[in-house]
């Protein structure tokens, strides 16, 4: 799908972080959680940036795509100056795997570092949906960029923070609390007789952020026997499975992140090649 | 935009004939499936594939795709899943999904013999129209650009592959041997002309350029090279003027058609590689920007001919003013 999308709002939420909302009517019923739009900056002119920048859609409203980036290069600072009713962009997708959500699935994990609570923001809004109740373990530097951090409280979901700098929860790696939680759900399941789902082990968890953290928290997830989902980001060029510029190392060959991924079953992806051919 | 009736848009590549002059560039279309929610393939001049090699090839490691100003460097390694499993998948989808789309299977080797054997093999098959044979992929250590940046060995090449095109594997249709042999050039020489006249000689019968032009990229916080294999292949409107040039020249060395290619971001970009003298075009990383760009161009080609008063886009190849040397 190929659409040009109209700035409803583009707004800092913390410094450096953008929350942007694209009316994209055609796009928008089309999303799944997980899934990203591949974003021309201008498509007028101009040869800077030329390639499109791929992202995570966070949340669909009606017709508008909410989108959460960071600006950390040339076209996310482009984006970043982009005005409300700006209609000089286009997208295409909805591209990309979605968070698979089985039938039965009854004690969902959700852990997001950074930023990488962006691209599962629809999904625990499925689980919400669904009546289905979802922990929650999100991670970042510090407080301010605890982003959509209000949205979870409102809806008083079961959830913890982690901060590098301890401004907000517990103070430490996300791993720490992804271990107690562990444990919380493994003592509650030995106690015969309990099976409120809060006592009950994860039954799969869906975890996003930097890929050294996706690899350690996995890797503690996949030990205590849960089905884990991770998502990776790579550079992209067509974003659309052509040119296999975004290729993600794993069990079974070289994979697109943009047509087979960006969701991959964590124990598929060979992290520490992944991590050695990022850019960055 | 209603297409002027009036203009015939078909145009050449030896034996060949396409429907309109508008092709995709290889690698940048995948098999052309990936494209399909956005175009109907059917439209193209021609689809190209893919490059496609003998045996399964896993590509380079590392960065693969690294954006720079108005451009882009790749370094793909020419990631392919080999002649059968192209075959077995990308062809038969194609065959089944896109059984009107005129299909161009651009061919890779590590050894002449390697060619040889990939057209052997896809000379059993239906479904395809031609064949491109890349000499001058940068990205891969032996073959590739070797065969492309010296005259013998560019003949050589041609010849082979010419050879087995004609021949098949024994049991081809006159229709399969009739393949034309399209031989892609890389613009990483001293003096393309040269080699455009040495696969001229070995009897191809169109040429296809440019390819990427080798660049590499410097990662100044870690202080490393950005690609594994240091350097890569620099496409996008970045090249253009550089490919136009190229195709200009060569259009004045040989007689056979030329596929022009390089930085095609725009229709109106298209038009002036068919006036350099390209008889056909291709548009490579422009797919990436916009998915439709060889729609459009198509559209634009036949309403600019119409408007400058040729009948025929044939008739637009080549077709400058003179320009008197004061
Ligand atoms: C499937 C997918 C979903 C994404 N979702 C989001 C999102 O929801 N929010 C968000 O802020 N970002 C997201 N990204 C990352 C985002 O695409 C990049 O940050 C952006 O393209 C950088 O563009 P730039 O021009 O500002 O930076 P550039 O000038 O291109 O680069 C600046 C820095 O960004 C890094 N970078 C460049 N491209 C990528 C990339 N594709 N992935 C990761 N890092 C990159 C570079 O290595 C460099 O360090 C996603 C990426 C992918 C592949
Ligand atoms: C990602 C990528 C992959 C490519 N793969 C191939 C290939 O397999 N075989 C080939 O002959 N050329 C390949 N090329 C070169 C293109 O076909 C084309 O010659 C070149 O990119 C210049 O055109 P452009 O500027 O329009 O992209 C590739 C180019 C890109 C960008
Ligand atoms: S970005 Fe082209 S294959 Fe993924």
């Amino acid at each position: 799908m190929y659409e040009p999308v109209e700035v409803v709002s583009n707004e800092a939420v913390a410094a450096d972080v953008y929350r942007l909302r694209l009316r994209a009517p055609q796009t928008a019923p089309l999303v799944r959680g997980g899934q990203f739009v591949h974003l021309r900056l201008n498509r007028h002119a101009a040869h800077t940036p030329l390639l499109r920048r791929p992202l995570s859609v966070c949340q669909v409203y009606g017709d508008e795509l909410l989108i959460m980036y960071a600006v950390v290069g040339t076209g996310t600072e482009v984006l970043a100056g982009k005005a409300v009713g700006d209609t000089s962009m286009d997208i295409i997708g909805p591209l990309g795997s979605c968070w698979p959500i089985e039938e039965d699935v009854r004690t969902p994990l959700i852990v997001g570092g950074g930023l990488g609570i962006a691209p599962l923001g629809m999904l625990a809004h499925a689980f919400r949906d669904r009546g289905i109740n979802v922990k929650i373990i999100q991670a970042a530097q510090t407080a301010e960029r605890l982003i959509v951090r209000e949205a979870h409280e409102r809806v008083k979901r079961d959830i913890v923070f982690a901060t590098d700098d301890g401004t907000c929860g517990y103070h430490g790696i996300v791993t720490d609390l992804v271990r107690e939680a562990l444990a919380e759900r493994a003592e509650g399941a030995e106690r015969t007789g309990d099976t409120a789902e809060a006592a009950t082990m994860f039954d799969v968890a869906y975890v996003c952020g930097p890929e050294p953290m996706q690899k350690a928290v996995s890797e503690v997830l996949l030990q205590a026997g849960v089905r884990t989902y991770v998502s990776f980001e790579r550079r992209m060029a067509c974003g659309v499975g052509a040119c296999l510029g975004c290729t993600v190392p794993t069990i079974d060959g070289l994979k697109r992140a943009c047509a087979d991924g960006p969701v991959f079953a964590a124990e598929e992806v060979c992290f520490d090649d992944a991590i050695a051919s990022r850019v960055h | 935009m209603t297409p002027s009736p009036a203009v015939s848009t078909s145009v050449h590549l030896g034996s060949l004939t396409l429907k309109n002059p508008v092709m995709t560039a290889s690698g940048t279309f995948g098999s052309g499936k990936q494209y399909a929610d956005f175009i109907d393939l059917s439209a193209l001049g021609a689809l190209v594939t893919k490059g496609v090699s003998l045996e399964p090839w896993s590509g380079n490691s590392g960065v693969r795709v690294y954006e720079t100003p108005s451009g882009m460097l790749n370094s793909i390694g020419l990631q392919n899943p080999g002649v059968e499993a192209f075959i077995a998948d990308d062809l038969a989808w194609l065959r089944e999904h896109a059984p009107d789309a005129t299909v161009i299977v651009n061919v890779s080797g590590h050894t002449r013999d390697e060619y040889v054997q990939v057209i052997e093999r896809l000379a059993q098959e239906d479904g395809i129209a031609a064949y491109e044979v890349n000499i001058s992929c940068p990205n891969v250590d032996r073959g590739g650009l070797a065969f492309g940046t010296d005259p013998d060995s560019a003949a050589a090449i041609t010849r082979a592959c010419k050879e087995a095109a004609a021949r098949g594997d024994g049991a081809s249709t006159a229709a399969r041997a009739k393949r034309p042999v399209i031989v892609k050039l890389s613009p990483n020489v001293t003096d393309i002309a040269e080699i455009a006249r040495a696969c001229e000689d070995a009897g191809a019968d169109a040429l296809a350029l440019i390819n990427t032009i080798l660049g590499t990229a410097i990662n100044i916080q870690k202080r490393t090279m950005v690609f594994e294999r240091t350097v890569a292949g620099l496409s996008g409107p970045a090249i253009k003027p550089v490919a136009l040039r190229m195709v200009w020249q060569v259009a004045r060395a040989v007689s056979i058609p030329l596929v022009g290619m390089g930085g095609i971001a725009t229709p109106d970009d298209a038009i002036e590689f068919l006036l350099a003298g390209a008889t056909a075009v291709a548009v490579g990383t422009g797919n990436f920007i916009d998915p439709t760009l060889t729609v459009r161009c198509i559209e634009r080609i036949e309403e600019y001919a119409a408007e400058q008063g040729f009948s025929a886009v044939e008739d637009m190849i080549g077709a400058l003013e003179r320009r008197d040397i004061p």
